[in-house]
């Protein structure tokens, strides 16, 4: 289908979702190289900034995990060993090159796997440092000077400043946009529902910037013109946790005569939340943003750098005081903590995030999947439970 | 019949005094923690913390080998069982798991539990956590604030990936990073503690940490020949005055003199650690703390386990003399046991330099029969590389793998009967790729 042809908006949306690839792959026919990218740590702008079309590696929770049993035990995160599978079952064969950080533990470990047993034409593993600290801040820099480097050795072409900057305005307009289409989950009933929502961010995941931020302006005139939006629902509700790439637990929680209205997940509001500032030497920039203001519990931080004494409620409203602003500008009336089972870095904050909506009297309930659609039977009576509570 | 059992492992003598070192490291805390003395509970840092915490007069326990202590003794279940109701999720570390719910009960109380194994640990000023290899060696001390008023310290360390390893200027930066972190840390360390560094101590307690883990090293070296003269057994009991550096560190350094000597005259005179030494094994990663008599029947067929544990072991030794920063010796010390197989790895087309790579030269360097691994049912950073080395260990070198899948604490998840049956059939295996290796021409 030519491009002027192309459905837009929602429709446009649903495409995508439901064929990820489509569109990098006729990109690819073009000449375009794909680059694929694990989590939220790999710094796209310097992927753009070379042409490269950045493609997030997500999983698939319909699909049966046979091939990666043979490279990852089964005790680690469902939703890496998904990745790994469909990599293995060549899903993923059309990527060029493919960059991880050091997301966590087991993403970590996971791309060594990959690069020994998939051995992309390119490979690059940012070992992104574990703390906010400035010297760790300097250190993520000089890992993306190294970025820098191969990229360009793979590329043949240089990254210049301008380049640069220019990508970073590109996908900054894109966190812009995207804080834009939350807006429009704020009205009671939200002008889009929490399934489009999501869709719209894996969409976003799977095209190159520009188009991405031109399906966004599409997609927020559609919803502020519709007259067919989401229904009025007794119950209000914000998601916290480990990913979700796939509608089906939304679909479930929103079947429920609920309306999902915010998040705090990585495929949705966490990857956009903060901008790149257009400091003088980029890289600055980019370390800063990709290490300090991405808001994930990979990262240790403390509420004092060098704090002698810990105070616990400090420590939580300087972890979690963002998801009290979310609910209260969202108006959401509850919290669904959901993780998917062996996600070390979620399980760990989960009593304390729980004290924390506790305190802060944000009704809250925690559940954990094996990322697979059946494993979300069974939580359906407990999250319908919860919000005869709330209503 | 159970003093014949006892006899199929011959373990070290030298041994003894070593493990003891351990008991008075809990009983020191103690004491220190009456006495009002500044006390830190520290993740296994490999050296990097250590050195400076001790400098700085802290006394120091670690929880992870708190875990195994409690394992050990069979006081776990009840912390674990604590951790679970309040909250945290079952499939945790369950050492993370044995602390929580230790030091649950412990502030609930306002004391030491009366049961605690080792006389328990202090309630402490200071939680050192370490991003070294598994994120929930600082999450789990992140998490702690829900019952101790104690700061956590993070030590940070790059883990590069082998390729960006062999780039020009990497080591470099990581080491320069390592070394501005390690000087916060000392300038935190003097505001906690209210008193300043002792340079000079730091640089004797440096050397000594660097000292002993040489000496480790060169011990375990001896253990190439055959019959093997150490088994693993008493490398996990020994391994702990190398990670938990505490009490007085030449006092260490002479037991580990005198385990090199015992082990050198078990070499010079053919002794193995155990009576007929058939099968040579390596370990991956961490054994069942609560069932190790299993190894002693293990040895009664004839198994010996002659090398083990990757990320337990001391790194390959390097010349610190002429770096005149002593924490720069310390960086580089720990950056060398983590990358000091990386050249050979990315040499041998291998990705994953650490926990992977070097069981491919342990197989090789100590003529291993077989690998028994051990995937931690609540532990992945133990557990990620088990299915990538038994591919590697078959596919370079016709070594066979035996998985029997475990846990470090909670006994629930290990069954000897099980494991037992499997290894009698995993002998059959091993002496068929023994075949199989002479046809290949390797030479064992």
């Amino acid at each position: 289908m030519s491009v002027k042809n192309r459905n837009k908006g929602l429709t446009r949306v649903r495409e995508i979702y439901q064929d990820r690839s489509c569109r990098v792959k006729e990109l690819k026919a073009e000449g375009k190289k794909v680059m694929g990218y694990f989590c939220i740590y790999s710094v796209l702008e310097m992927m753009t900034a070379l042409d490269l079309v950045p493609y997030r590696i997500l999983g698939d929770i319909r699909e049966p995990i046979t091939k990666a049993d043979a490279c990852l035990p089964t005790v680690v995160c469902p939703f890496v060993r998904s990745c790994l599978d469909l990599a293995l079952k060549g899903k993923y064969d059309f990527l060029d090159g493919v960059v991880f950080g050091h997301v966590c533990d087991v993403g970590e470990k996971t791309a060594h796997i990959w690069n020994i047993y998939l051995n992309p034409p390119y490979f690059h593993f940012i070992d992104t440092p574990h703390t906010v600290h400035k010297a760790a801040v300097g250190q993520h820099k000089e890992l993306l000077k190294e970025f820098k480097k191969t990229l360009e050795a793979f590329t043949e072409k240089k990254i210049t400043a301008v380049g640069l900057k220019k990508a970073i305005k590109a996908h900054n307009q894109q966190r812009a946009l995207v804080r834009e289409l939350y807006e429009l989950r704020k009205p009671d009933p939200p002008l889009i529902s929490g399934i489009e929502a999501l869709q719209v961010m894996v969409a976003l995941v799977s095209l190159p910037v520009e188009e991405g931020n031109e399906l966004l302006e599409q997609v927020i005139s559609e919803v502020k013109q519709r007259k067919d939006g989401p229904q009025k629902k007794p119950v209000r509700l914000l998601v916290w946790g480990s990913i979700i790439d796939d509608t089906s637990l939304i679909e479930m929680i929103e079947r429920l005569d609920a309306n999902l209205v915010m998040d705090d997940t990585c495929v949705g509001s966490r990857a956009y939340w903060s901008g790149v500032e257009l400091t003088k030497d980029p890289l600055d920039g980019l370390a800063y943003r990709y290490l300090v203001q991405l808001k994930c519990p990979r990262t240790f931080r403390e509420v004092t750098f060098g704090e002698t004494k810990k105070d616990y409620m400090a420590d939580l409203e300087g972890r979690f005081g963002y998801l009290r602003d979310y609910a209260k500008e969202w108006n959401a009336k509850g919290v669904i903590l959901q993780s998917v089972r062996y996600c070390d870095i979620h399980g760990y904050e989960v009593p304390g995030v729980k004290d924390y909506l506790d305190h802060v009297g944000l009704p809250n309930i925690y559940i954990e999947h094996s990322y697979t659609e059946a494993a979300l039977a069974p939580l359906r009576t407990r999250v319908q439970a919860f919000l005869e509570t709330l209503g | 019949m159970t003093d014949e059992k006892k006899k199929a492992m011959n373990r070290l003598q030298t041994m003894y005094p070593l493990r003891a070192l351990i008991d008075e490291m809990y009983k020191r805390s103690v004491e220190a923690g009456k006495a009002g003395k500044p006390t830190a509970w520290c993740m296994v840092n490999w050296w990097e913390g250590d050195p400076i915490v001790k400098a700085m007069g802290m006394e120091t326990v670690y929880p992870e080998n708190y875990g195994a202590a409690c394992a050990a003794t069979g006081a776990a279940q009840a912390y674990l069982d604590r951790s679970d109701s309040d909250g945290f999720p079952t499939h945790m570390c369950g050492y993370a798991r044995n602390c929580i719910g230790y030091t649950a009960r412990m502030m609930e109380l306002g004391e030491i539990p009366p049961e605690a194994p080792m006389g328990g640990m202090t309630k402490p000023m200071l939680l050192v956590g370490a991003g070294t290899l598994c994120d929930a060696r600082y999450k789990w001390f992140q998490v702690l604030g829900r019952y101790l008023d104690a700061p956590v310290w993070m030590l940070e360390i790059p883990h590069p990936g082998v390729r960006e390893f062999m780039m020009e200027g990497v080591s470099e930066h990581n080491i320069k990073f390592i070394v501005e972190e390690l000087r916060e840390f000392v300038t935190f360390l003097e505001r906690l503690v209210g008193r300043k560094m002792d340079w000079d101590k730091l640089e004797e307690i440096t050397d000594d940490i660097i000292a002993i883990n040489r000496l480790w090293f060169e011990i375990n070296e001896l253990r190439k020949v055959r019959p093997c003269p150490m088994h693993s057994r008493d490398f996990w009991t020994c391994m702990n005055a190398s990670l938990y550096p505490s009490g007085d560190l030449k006092v260490s350094l002479d037991l580990y003199r005198k385990m090199y000597d015992e082990v050198k005259s078990r070499v010079d005179n053919k002794i193995g650690s155990v009576a007929d030494e058939k099968y040579r094994l390596v370990f991956a990663e961490l054994p069942p703390w609560h069932s190790l008599r299993f190894f002693d029947q293990l040895a009664e067929r004839g198994w010996n386990f002659v090398i083990e544990s990757w990320a337990y072991h001391p790194p390959k030794p390097i010349d610190l003399s002429k770096v005149s920063d002593p924490l720069e010796r310390i960086a580089r010390h720990t950056y060398q046991w983590l990358t000091g197989y990386f050249e050979n790895a990315f040499n041998a087309g291998e990705y994953w330099g650490y926990f992977a790579y070097p069981y491919l030269e342990y197989a090789k360097d100590y003529k291993c029969d077989g690998a028994f691994l051990h995937p931690l049912l609540t532990c992945r950073t133990a557990t990620n590389h088990l299915m990538l080395v038994h591919d590697r260990l078959m596919k370079k070198l016709n070594v066979p793998s035996l998985v029997v899948e475990g846990d470090i604490v909670d006994l629930k998840l290990f069954d000897p009967v099980d494991a037992m049956r499997k290894a009698e059939t995993f002998e059959e295996i091993m002496d068929h790729y023994k075949k199989v290796r002479r046809e290949k021409g390797f030479d064992w």
